[in-house]
């Protein structure tokens, strides 16, 4: 009799293990297709808080261009960028999820504004200029920095 | 010996039924009726265009297995008079009237039926916002007065994306842009569509296609300053590899992208949720229509379209050496296929 119960005990638990080993293999369902990434990455974050500067033309005159990060001075230049963001108007923090490192990034703003306006706001070229605001910035593992693009008038 | 039966008049009545049962006992059944010749009326207003378009037919009947013969091109359009006419209300007056025009200038993709002759009625009208628009097609060949109304609506005004080819857009995974527009008044529905244009060389030939990516329709949220939709980054590579074919020798150039906002009015909105796929237990569901002694849809549209927009240079690296679109045969950045960005 002893014998038979732990026959039944090894065949209950056997059959909870094949149960959970079961339940444990499922592959994870990503909506619309996306990548996995679920998996821990060694990341820091970068945090922008991209003000445009006040002057004389209106807020709807100087608008926000461009927010890229490259690795080094020389990929930003020649605009092999890391990330893009795409920018807003009405947007003003922007967050990149990046591996602990230097990173050069560049911000833009650009003037529409009618007539002689824009280069007398000091945007090179009238309508259409743009204004960029270069800097580095290191980020660490598992900290956010925060970094406020500089434009010189 | 013979029994010989009197004729009486019972007799005689007795024997014309049962004739006359004999005689209708057949077979042949007729399961279709005459054709009743309903008109079917399309005519959506768009506040984009200057001039619009009505589209009239009728239904047909073939004896055939209707699914394997297509209807003779006549047999779709009414013979005899049409009167087409519009009227503009507003505060219980009527300020333009509108009579339509036949035209034939735009011709229909070819398929299962006829479209040889696809004539559409044409009057120049510039849609004025938040209007009442009737509708009104006399067909002298039934004698019957086909009457519709909608609505008009208001001003849409687009917040993101701009005309702005300096801003690119980003779009891959983990990088989704965000559209924004002003809430419309009488809209019941919104839809933005993305429009990929790029060269495509194969050989000596290279053509400038397209490939357009409509997005799920939206509705109207309640107290909200403006509506949004975010394009999926990660989704639009998919779209790609899912839409354009890989193959030796073919490289693609990306030009850029068009996005396009319309927003639809409440009868669109009805129209749009009766024909679409039944997810509950009631699987035939009528379809909507607004067109009085007539089946069909009168209903409004604006439209904005942000054209001629770039894409950020990391877009257009992860279309040429991206998990999904590397055999698409895209150049980077640099119009190269030898990049020397770090993207994996």
């Amino acid at each position: 009799m002893k014998v038979m119960a732990m026959k039944k005990s090894s065949i209950i638990w056997i059959f909870a293990g094949l149960v959970l080993f079961i339940a444990c293999t499922k592959t994870p369902i990503i909506p619309n297709g996306g990548t996995d990434t679920s998996k821990a990455k060694i990341v820091g974050t970068m945090e922008v808080e991209f003000r445009v500067p006040g002057s004389f033309l209106g807020p709807s005159r100087v608008l926000r261009a461009d927010l890229s990060i490259a690795k080094d001075a020389e990929s930003l230049y020649k605009g092999h960028f890391l990330e893009t963001a795409n920018v807003y108007n009405s947007k003003l923090m922007y967050t990149f999820d990046l591996t602990p490192g230097v990173y050069y990034y560049q911000a833009g703003i650009i003037c529409v504004a009618l007539g002689d306006s824009c280069s007398a706001a000091g945007f090179p070229g009238g309508k259409f200029g743009m204004k960029w605001a270069i800097g580095t910035v290191e980020v660490k593992q598992d900290a956010t920095v925060h970094v406020i693009p500089q434009f010189t008038n | 010996m013979y029994i010989r039966k009197k004729i009486t008049p019972i007799r005689l009545i007795l024997a014309i039924m049962a004739a006359g049962l004999f005689a209708s006992c057949s077979t042949e059944i007729d399961i279709n009726s005459s054709n009743q010749d309903v008109p079917i009326v399309y005519c959506v207003l768009n506040s984009a265009d200057s001039f619009q378009y009505v589209r009239i037919q009728k239904t047909y009947l073939v004896d055939q297995a209707a699914l394997n013969t297509p209807p003779d091109q006549d047999s779709m359009l009414f013979q005899g008079e049409i009167v087409v006419t519009m009227e503009r209300w507003s505060a219980g007056k009527v300020m333009e009237t509108f009579r339509f025009a036949p035209t034939n200038e735009i011709p229909k993709d070819s398929g299962f039926f006829p479209y040889q002759k696809n004539i559409l009625y044409k009057a120049k009208i510039k849609v004025v916002a938040n209007q009442t628009y009737r509708l009104y097609i006399y067909l002298g060949s039934k004698e019957k007065v086909l009457y519709a109304e909608a609505s008009s609506l208001g001003k849409l005004n687009v917040i993101d994306p701009i005309q702005l080819q300096q801003r690119k857009i980003s779009l891959y995974d983990g990088n989704n842009y965000t559209c924004r527009w002003d809430p419309v008044q009488n809209a019941g529905v919104y839809q933005v569509a993305l429009r990929l244009k790029y060269k495509e060389t194969i050989g000596n030939s290279t053509r400038i296609k397209y490939l357009d990516w409509p997005q799920p329709f939206a509705s109207p949220g309640s107290d909200v300053d403006y509506l949004s939709m975010d394009v999926s980054g990660a989704r639009f590579m998919h779209i790609l590899q899912d839409n354009l074919k890989a193959g030796e020798g073919i490289v693609r150039e990306v030009i850029g992208v068009d996005f396009q906002i319309v927003s639809g009015s409440l009868e669109m909105k009805y129209y749009i949720e009766s024909t679409s796929p039944s997810a509950g237990a009631l699987m035939e569901k009528p379809v909507y229509g607004n067109i009085n002694n007539g089946i069909g849809l009168f209903c409004t549209v604006a439209r904005i379209n942000v054209n001629d927009l770039l894409l950020s240079s990391v877009t257009i690296d992860s279309m040429a050496y991206g998990q999904f679109t590397r055999n698409l045969g895209f150049l980077d950045h640099t119009l190269d296929r030898d990049s020397t960005n770090n993207f994996k």
